[in-house]
């Protein structure tokens, strides 16, 4: 009956692992060929598939896991999803409903364990509830602001049987969506910004989610206001648009951060406005007369930073309603679009790329220039996930991946692995650290046993770059268990998995990796050992205001 | 809604430990939620999670089936105090909610209490009710807003008060 409904929810993929409590489940699953099950080798792979997977293709990503430790290991994935707002369903086993409590074999308090880090949770102890809690737990995943939803199902129940029963029409009294515009203030919005002398516009994941997109763009054209995103809201305006600012936050570009800080009209759309956007809060944009919010989460309409005009609504929605309203424009708005474009030439990305050493920037380069925007880069945490946001000109949605909320090393792989699954015709890049990879470096299996065109990219740098960093710049120089030694060596690895792998540490030889990357069937992983001294840049300093942000030494 | 204020972060409010931050923070909220068995660890879990602090709670059922009334109190911590309602209600145990902080309401709270002795004329003079007298003491309840319910249980300390027990409020809007 689990399997039905979940062939009635439309679900192709399955990324699960099988356990005591989840057996029932199991045991009918070569009777729905129409559903594909992914042996993941452990839960948090599972999760993280799900995810890449929901994150490249939009439908939300289907776990599988059995109780207790099963249950458990899911918990880092779906806190990840959940930060960013991923479409997930999560079905995990639970001991028979008589046994609940008793502490029995495998059992765990699951729904407990996940609430915090879950849309909403079911725990199911009869069969009779189980069509109308599947059929809900995807409307609520996959409407408003999306989520992972677990649903936990009690043995017994997996093992009953039941009528054939259809769920009955969609009644949750405690969940309201807010969809519709408030027509007066859209129009007020968009009369703020127009007039604004030096406005600025802030896209966030919540854009990508609405698939805004092109009324982001027909709105910012129209209202002749700079753009740029967050982390998670690249892709939601092209970084070589004339109007692009490129990303925001404290390791933002600099004419992002300068932009930001010297605005007097900012509109955010579809963001949290987390720490990691605002750096010191009390220095974030102080010369804003006019702050716009628009969100589809009411709660988060002051959470941060209290706007003058808010609009809790879909980002489409609210930019459509908008953009017909967009009056004249201030007459100084040349005059500030010129400032931007000064600033962009005073302060613009760069790098070191002649001191003998791989540089990580050189590899990125090297990839834009073969994959334009073409291809889905996947990157895992730390400095190979900005590395990978601010050197690649992305130009659409869905096309960088990356765990931005819940910054979870060794999301990477298995989100790939998902995102080839959720994208088939689109080459997928897995970007990361050698530390986060072997996190969850196991999910290998998968790419091998499916061949998975998945081409991993190792930034090698021998530590834990990004904390090696902040340890440089802001802990007093003291490095402290930040070095890896002691790692395998990845191309035996790849072996030991039945995959190809090569080693690059000369930057002549990044090409001819690459293409033998792009030339390989099915998984490819390179081994770069790039400069462990590479850093990030710009960087705003822990505590400090967006004005302070530091660049690359020249 | 534009605000003539100039912009504001959650940093501006009164000064924290002032008597009118605290006044500022505290929220009083009716609920009606969903009477699941994981909507009370929804709710206090939220509102740990979110560093608020629950300073009183009453669940009774309401007059729907299947659905309990929360009274709560709730100070918002360091969060704005709107926060409270807003992150409530994307609970989706919780079917309504009303803040009633501040707002002309009926308020009551409950307290039953043991006293020793058995001269308690002072106490029903309070408008408390004797539920059982014996050799051991008088058992009394007294009803009312908070603030006299403070001062009954101050009352209780003249009469050798041995155990008190005491509810949070329960609101309801005045209709007039």
């Amino acid at each position: 009956m689990i399997l039905e409904a979940l062939e009635r929810e439309g679900v192709e993929y399955i990324f699960g692992y099988p356990g005591g409590a989840n057996l029932p489940i199991y045991q009918h699953l070569h009777e729905h060929p129409k559903l594909q099950h992914i042996l993941v080798r452990h839960e948090q792979g599972a999760a993280h598939m799900a995810d890449g997977y929901a994150r490249a293709c939009g439908k939300p990503g289907v776990v599988f896991a059995t109780s207790g430790p099963g249950a458990l290991n899911l918990v880092t994935g779906l806190a990840t999803a959940y930060m960013d707002s991923v479409p997930m369903i999560a079905i995990t086993g639970q001991v028979a409903s008589t046994q609940v409590g008793r502490d029995a074999f495998q059992e765990t308090d699951v729904i407990g364990a996940t609430s915090s880090v879950t849309k909403h949770s079911y725990l199911v102890t009869n069969i009779a509830q189980l069509p109308r809690v599947i059929h809900e737990a995807f409307h609520i995943a996959t409407t408003g602001r999306p989520g992972p939803v677990l649903i936990d199902i009690c043995k017994d129940v997996q093992q009953a049987d039941a009528e054939r029963i259809t769920p009955e029409r969609l009644e949750i009294p405690g969940y309201q969506l807010n969809g519709h515009v408030d027509l007066d203030r859209a129009r007020e919005a968009a009369h703020a910004l127009a007039q604004a002398e030096r406005p600025v516009i802030l896209a966030g994941h919540g854009v990508l989610l609405s698939r805004a997109e092109r009324e982001l763009r027909a709105f910012a054209e129209r209202a002749g206001a700079p753009v740029g995103t967050t982390l998670l809201g690249i892709g939601a305006f092209p970084v070589n648009h004339p109007l692009a600012l490129h990303m925001t936050g404290f390791m933002g570009t600099g004419w992002n951060l300068k932009a930001v800080q010297n605005a007097d009209v900012l509109m955010m759309v579809g963001m949290r406005v987390d720490d990691r956007v605002t750096a010191r809060l009390a220095d974030f944009a102080p010369k804003v007369k006019t702050f716009i919010h628009i969100d589809i989460d009411g709660s988060e309409m002051g959470k941060n930073v209290r706007p003058h005009i808010e609009l809790v609504a879909d980002a489409r929605n609210a930019l459509e309603a908008m953009t017909p309203h967009v009056g004249p424009l201030n007459e100084g708005r040349g005059r500030w679009l010129a400032q931007i474009d000064a600033w962009r030439e005073e302060h613009p990305l760069k790098y070191t790329h002649s001191n003998g050493r791989l540089q990580p920037q050189d590899v990125l380069i090297d990839m834009y220039r073969r994959c334009r925007n073409d291809a889905i880069v996947v990157a895992d945490v730390g400095q190979n996930q900005i590395w990978a946001a601010l050197w690649w000109n992305y130009d659409r949605p869905g096309m960088f991946l990356n765990s931005g909320g819940s910054g979870t090393m060794g999301f990477a792989l298995p989100a790939a692995i998902g995102a080839k699954f959720g994208r088939p015709d689109k080459a997928v890049w897995c970007v990361a650290g050698e530390g986060g990879f072997v996190m969850t470096a196991q999910e290998l299996s998968v790419a091998v046993e499916h061949q998975l065109d998945v081409k991993i990219v190792l930034l090698n740098n021998f530590s834990l770059g990004m904390v090696r960093q902040f340890q440089d710049d802001f802990y007093g120089g003291v490095r402290s268990q930040s070095d890896l030694t002691h790692m395998p060596d990845f191309v035996k690895l790849s072996d030991a998995y039945g995959m190809p792998a090569i080693r690059v540490d000369k930057f002549e030889e990044i090409g001819p990796a690459l293409d033998t990357a792009e030339k390989t069937k099915g998984p490819f992983l390179i081994d770069f050992r790039i400069d462990p001294e590479a850093n990030v840049y710009p960087i705003v300093p822990l505590g400090k205001s967006l004005n302070d942000f530091w660049e690359a030494p020249n | 809604m534009i605000e003539t204020t100039p912009p504001q972060t959650v940093a501006a409010r009164p000064s924290p430990g002032s008597a009118e931050d605290l006044a500022v923070r505290v929220r009083v909220l009716s609920v009606l939620v969903d009477d699941g068995s994981n909507t009370l660890s929804k709710v206090s879990g939220l509102i740990r999670r979110r560093g608020f602090h629950v300073r009183s709670i009453s669940v009774g059922p309401s007059r729907h089936p299947g659905r309990s009334r929360m009274t709560l109190t709730i100070d918002a911590g360091h969060a704005e105090t709107d926060q409270v309602r807003k992150q409530l209600e994307r609970l989706v145990e919780v079917i309504e909610i009303e803040d009633v902080t501040g707002q002309l309401v009926h308020s009551r709270e409950l307290v039953v209490a043991k006293v020793s002795s058995s001269e308690v004329a002072g106490l029903v003079k309070w408008g408390a009710k004797v539920l059982e007298s014996g050799p051991d003491g008088t058992t009394v309840e007294f009803a009312g807003e908070g603030k006299d319910v403070g001062d009954f249980i101050d009352e209780l300390l003249h009469h050798g008060v041995l155990d008190v027990a005491r509810s949070g409020p329960v609101v309801m809007r005045r209709t007039a």
